[in-house]
């Protein structure tokens, strides 16, 4: 139980880490795209719907 | 880009993708590293979707974008999976698969409950920015989850030669992406900063492909080439 416990806080852990990782580098650029798997030509990223 | 320089990319890509997947046959590692090779695998069939549809539409035209984006969301998470499973193999020694499961498990759900919630508002093409966000917010996932197991690996002074490899090759993988992201964003202007991206989608498979080739399972690295430690 307590490792099930522990493995949700890590998770949680991780997840706060990586969307504050994420706002940092949004808050600092204008482009959005910054992953891009495969070797095909990356293509605009699409305007924010309302 | 011209479709020379992006033809080039592209067969670097592919054959250092089929190379991977066949070594990993041939040396008898394809279900040992199964997610690795099926990331691999869908990496080669992505791409392939997405040229087929490069030569119906432009580069801007919203079926390349959706085919992109939709195909790079898929990816994203089979690269999510491969990642948990080099953890898996990582933690196996002390048994705690299953609570790398569990993690990735939260992780997984965690981070698509928040792309909803951030997504929800959206009132037109739901479906098509949650593919999009999902994909960017599991890359910082994985990024940090790579970072965590490179800790893990030198705590854990891990010295299968192979998995080491692995594991550092998605470290630069996933680095040199946050830095090509800084390029582009210094100097957009230059069209040489957009190849980065597309030669940077080849790293994984050749980098896989030369570890698979050049060491066996039963290859071993001393701890101490990992990291220098001050003594």
């Amino acid at each position: 139980m307590s490792r099930t416990l522990g493995a949700l806080v890590l998770a949680l852990g991780i997840l706060v880490g990586a969307m504050e990782l994420k706002t940092l580098l949004a808050t600092h650029t204008n482009s959005v795209v910054i992953m891009a798997n495969g070797v095909a030509p990356v293509p605009k990223w699409p305007p924010p719907s309302n | 880009m011209p479709s020379g320089i992006a033809l080039a990319i592209w067969i670097l890509g592919t054959a250092a993708g089929v190379c991977f997947v066949v070594c990993s046959l041939i040396r008898g590692s394809f279900l040992r590293y199964f997610f690795l090779n099926l990331y691999v695998i869908l990496y080669m069939c992505a791409d392939l979707i997405r040229e087929a549809v490069l030569r119906f539409y432009a580069l801007d035209s919203p079926q390349y974008m959706y085919a992109y984006y939709y195909t790079d969301c898929l990816l994203t998470i089979a690269l999510f999976v491969a990642v948990i499973s080099l953890a898996s193999h990582v933690f196996a020694e002390l048994n705690l698969t299953r609570y790398v499961r569990l993690v990735a498990v939260f992780l997984l759900l965690g981070t698509a409950g928040f792309t909803y919630a951030v997504v929800a508002q959206s009132t037109d093409l739901l479906a098509t920015r949650f593919a999009l966000e999902l994909s960017q917010n599991l890359y910082f996932v994985g990024l940090v989850l790579t970072y965590l197991l490179w800790g893990a690996v030198l705590k854990l002074h891990e010295t299968r030669t192979r998995l080491v490899q692995m594991i550092l090759s998605l470290g630069l993988y996933f680095s040199a992406y946050a830095g090509s992201y800084a390029l582009v964003n210094v100097a957009p202007k230059y069209e040489t900063v957009h190849y980065i991206g597309p030669i940077l989608g080849c790293f994984l498979p050749i980098s896989w492909a030369l570890t698979i080739m050049r060491h066996s399972e039963e290859a071993r690295l001393t701890p101490a080439r990992l990291v220098a430690v001050p003594r």
